[in-house]
């Protein structure tokens, strides 16, 4: 059975099909990469996973229940968590508050008022543990609003990480970013990746970071799956060559 | 070492305060504290959740009249009386607190201060009980539980303001440290990805509501409980505003800041009101300074300036090595 399934979804706005009739799964243990050309669908598909978009039609079932429509607190409560293309941090609190506050979010007391300290305690480090593992502990005191774009971006991540997800959504994850930071991402990304059993949804602009990191690859073109498997198969894909490849390759 | 000299002084001269000032400024004492209570209430909600509620006097009022109602009719001991005005309270923070947050921003404000209006319109549309205009007057100060009467008098009764304001401190302090209050930090600061982490937000913003109505409430409850009477103006927009004006002052954000906002400006009222009727001029000019040239409030400049000086001798020591080395 796979961990996330999405069946026949279909997204409009107005007159615009956005997403139309995709399907796509993701297995346990793998990393998918959705790429394709702007305005293709992507971050609509990642939307209407994650229930901030409602889906015209089609159903979303993740670890085999259907999970279309619930609010978007509790789906990322049945383990999605996820980044956002334009990066989403508390700026006022430091790096290890951003993350504590995400490790706390799985905390079946996460909403205690008086005597939570075993809750805070755990949270921090949860949070101590993941910075160590994404590279950021250095930065663990300061405010994420002093921090470059590119680590802030990896914060996001972290958090994420912090989430201890069923399933890990990353949304452009090396967005804005310049050369280097791209570079460094990436390596933390794929570290990461290879290290921990997880399974991973990653919408990508870059192809270099989609070849790098992706066991499988989904094409959407103009809100259509267009092709669907391992990277160098996608790569020789005919159709795929002349929707985005062809003015790159 | 500074701030535990500084709170020691404090906490001294709030115990041995009553004994050295006379009746009047007492008088004025206590109310500064009720205040400072009222205001830190609401800094649950402004400071902590950036929920800006234009209608606290709702709970300052709830508070009030429950109390003046359970006093005067049921003759309860007046500790009692006040514990149970702030049930009351709750009970109707909860319908409002779910009804007010279902919007944000602008639309919160103006629907906190509509109920806060209709507190003030049922006290005229049900005359009889809740006394229209005149207000309710001639609430007593029953003794009890266990006989106890030490809060009848003017220093028992500033005791009993000390003890109530220090307690809700301390709880709400640690609320606000607590993994509830690291949850609004994130509301705060983000609210949508709050959400996107798992949280649902809106129950974390009724239960601030609700909170923030309690102490409210508590503050409502000591006032009518001290003055004796309960007046519509209580429930007025005057008074969600000034003591929205007290919080911003104080230091929004700070518990202890719209503490000494509300004192301050009680005190400031009482002095400018004896020398000229355009104290609330000054009032709003203090207001708009605070806005533009020090939006971290009183208590903000307090703080930058204990924490400017450990690094004072060493901008000094730096400056003598290297007129030294000269």
């Amino acid at each position: 059975m796979p961990l996330l399934e999405c069946r026949r979804l279909v997204r409009n706005f107005g007159a615009l099909v956005a997403v139309d009739n995709v399907d796509m799964t993701v297995e346990t243990g793998e990393i998918r990469a959705v790429i394709g050309p702007n305005g293709a669908g992507k971050s609509t598909v990642f939307n209407l996973i994650t229930s901030v978009l409602r889906p015209t039609a089609g159903e979303v079932i993740f670890a085999g229940e259907n999970i279309t429509g619930l609010p978007v607190h509790a789906v990322a409560q049945k383990g999605i968590a996820r980044t956002f293309q334009l990066c989403h941090v508390f700026p006022a609190l430091t790096a290890r508050e951003n993350v504590r506050i995400a490790a706390q979010a799985r905390d079946d007391q996460r909403w205690r008022f008086v005597a939570g300290g075993r809750v805070l305690a755990q949270s921090a480090r949860i949070a101590d543990e993941v910075l160590e593992r994404i590279r950021l502990t250095r930065f663990a005191d300061t405010p994420a609003s002093m921090l470059s774009h590119g680590d802030q971006r990896l914060l996001e991540v972290a958090m994420a990480i912090a989430q201890r997800p069923r399933l890990l959504m990353l949304d452009e994850p090396t967005q804005g970013l310049s050369l280097e930071e791209t570079d460094r991402a990436v390596q933390t990304l794929k570290d990461l990746l290879r290290g921990g059993n997880l399974s991973v949804l990653l919408v990508e602009h870059d192809m270099e970071v989609v070849f790098k990191l992706a066991d499988n690859i989904t094409v959407l073109h103009r809100g259509r799956v267009i092709a669907d498997g391992p990277p160098a198969q996608v790569r020789a894909n005919a159709d795929v060559r002349r929707a985005y490849l062809g003015g790159t390759e | 070492m500074n701030w535990k000299l500084g709170f020691a002084a404090t906490a001294i001269a709030c115990v041995v305060l009553p004994f050295l000032v006379p009746q009047y400024s007492l008088t004025i004492l206590i109310e500064a504290l009720i205040f400072g209570l009222f205001a830190m209430s609401l800094d649950l909600m402004v400071g902590y959740c950036r929920l800006y509620s234009f209608g606290h006097a709702a709970a300052y009022g709830l508070g009030a009249y429950s109390t003046a109602l359970i006093l005067i009719h049921l003759q309860l001991p007046l500790p009692i009386g006040i514990l149970l005005a702030v049930v009351v309270t709750v009970a109707f923070a909860v319908p409002i607190a779910w009804i007010c947050t279902r919007s944000t921003g602008v639309s919160f404000a103006m629907l906190t201060l509509a109920f806060a209006q209709l507190g003030y319109a049922m006290l005229f549309r049900f005359r009889d009980t809740l006394g229209g205009s005149d207000g309710l007057v001639g609430i007593p100060q029953p003794a009890g539980p266990f006989g106890m009467t030490w809060f009848q008098d003017k220093i028992g009764y500033y005791y009993l303001v000390l003890g109530c304001l220090l307690g809700s401190y301390l709880l709400c302090r640690s609320i606000v440290r607590s993994p509830f209050g690291a949850v609004l930090a994130g509301i705060r600061e983000n609210e949508a990805k709050t959400i996107a982490l798992g949280y649902n937000t809106r129950s974390y913003k009724i239960a601030t509501v609700v909170l923030s109505y309690a102490f409210g409430g508590l503050a409502g409850a000591l006032y009518a409980g001290f003055a004796g009477f309960a007046s519509p103006e209580l429930f007025f927009w005057l008074t969600s505003g000034r003591v929205l004006i007290m919080v911003v002052v104080g230091g929004a954000g700070t518990l202890i800041g719209p503490i000494i906002g509300g004192v301050f400006f009680v005190y400031l009222e009482h002095q400018l009101s004896q020398v000229t009727d355009l104290w609330p001029l000054i009032f709003g000019s203090i207001f708009i300074a605070f806005v533009m040239f020090a939006p971290e409030g009183i208590w903000g400049i307090l703080v930058n300036r204990f924490k400017a000086r450990p690094q004072a001798p060493n901008a000094a020591g730096g400056k003598e090595a290297t007129d030294a080395a000269a």
